[in-house]
């Protein structure tokens, strides 16, 4: 199983990241997203594709104001 | 060293400078003196970031915003009522300059874009992130560990309403990186000024003990 965010998940190897955040209806753009260890680059969710050994962590951003 | 004959407001300038680092901790002022941080944004984040690394000497930094100073920004960041109008960076330059002459501050006023990302902070020996906008921070994550991933850079996220002061931490998610806040209270509650210069504390102390090479998170 894939480990998210410390948590094993169901359902996500085999996944690209842009369809694993797409699935989790989370914000895009205000996410980072770290594959072991390695941040993966918002041009690169299309082809990178999870596997059951990956340790994703999603660094994401709340907003202050204006 | 400062020369004798320069004085600054009928004190001579090595005793004003002296003066200034006084209460600072032993063997500080040379490290300091030295470092450069860039901090991206001039807002509740960045402006109360600059004050604290301006009165403790860090020697340049460079400010990067492309708004202006509006009436709302005036409950957190460090704007004068007499300065609304004015681009933030230009106000918050001349704020640094009255409080510590030592600082270089070099005011940029534009929009952080992918494209711009290595040309904005390859010169900082540190980055701190302070823009509003999550989208905007995730970027420069995004970008600056592509191509600056040897500069530290230090963030804030959560920061919003009145909720306890010990929920904001600083945590060190990966190597270079740190990050400051509550994680989650947003800005759609309000943002005050105790919350947001806690957590822009955070940032400013974790950039002291990077300059100063001080590991205790």
């Amino acid at each position: 199983m894939v480990t998210v965010n410390g948590q094993q998940e169901v359902n996500v190897a085999g996944k690209s990241v842009a369809q694993f955040l797409s699935d989790r209806q989370a914000p895009i753009e205000n996410i980072v997203v770290e594959v072991n260890g390695n941040i993966v680059h918002h041009s690169e969710f299309d082809t990178t594709i999870l596997k059951t050994t990956d340790k994703v962590e999603l660094i994401s951003f709340v907003g202050g104001g204006r | 060293m400062i020369p004798d004959h320069l004085t600054i407001q009928g004190m001579p300038l090595a005793t004003v400078y002296t003066g200034m680092k006084d209460r600072n901790v032993a063997d500080s002022t040379a490290k300091l003196s030295a470092a450069h941080v860039t901090i991206a944004g001039s807002g509740g984040l960045g402006t109360n970031i600059a004050l604290a690394l301006t009165r403790i000497g860090v020697g340049h930094l460079t400010l990067i915003d492309f708004d202006v100073v509006e009436l709302s920004n005036l409950n957190r960041q460090q704007f004068k009522f007499s300065q609304v109008g004015m681009p933030k960076v230009v106000a918050m330059k001349q704020n640094l300059q009255e409080i510590n002459p030592f600082v270089t501050v070099e005011a940029i006023q534009e929009r952080v874009t992918r494209d711009n990302v290595y040309d904005l902070f390859h010169s900082a020996d540190i980055i701190a992130e302070a823009f509003d906008n999550p989208a905007a921070k995730a970027l420069l994550l995004d970008t600056a560990s592509a191509v600056l991933p040897e500069t530290p850079l230090v963030m804030g996220t959560g920061m919003a309403g009145v909720h306890s002061s010990n929920t904001i931490k600083t945590a060190n998610p990966r190597p270079n990186l740190y990050i400051a806040g509550d994680g989650v209270s947003k800005g759609t509650e309000g943002l005050m000024a105790p919350r947001v210069m806690i957590t822009a504390g955070h940032e400013a102390n974790i950039i002291t003990q990077l300059i100063l090479g001080i590991n205790d998170l």
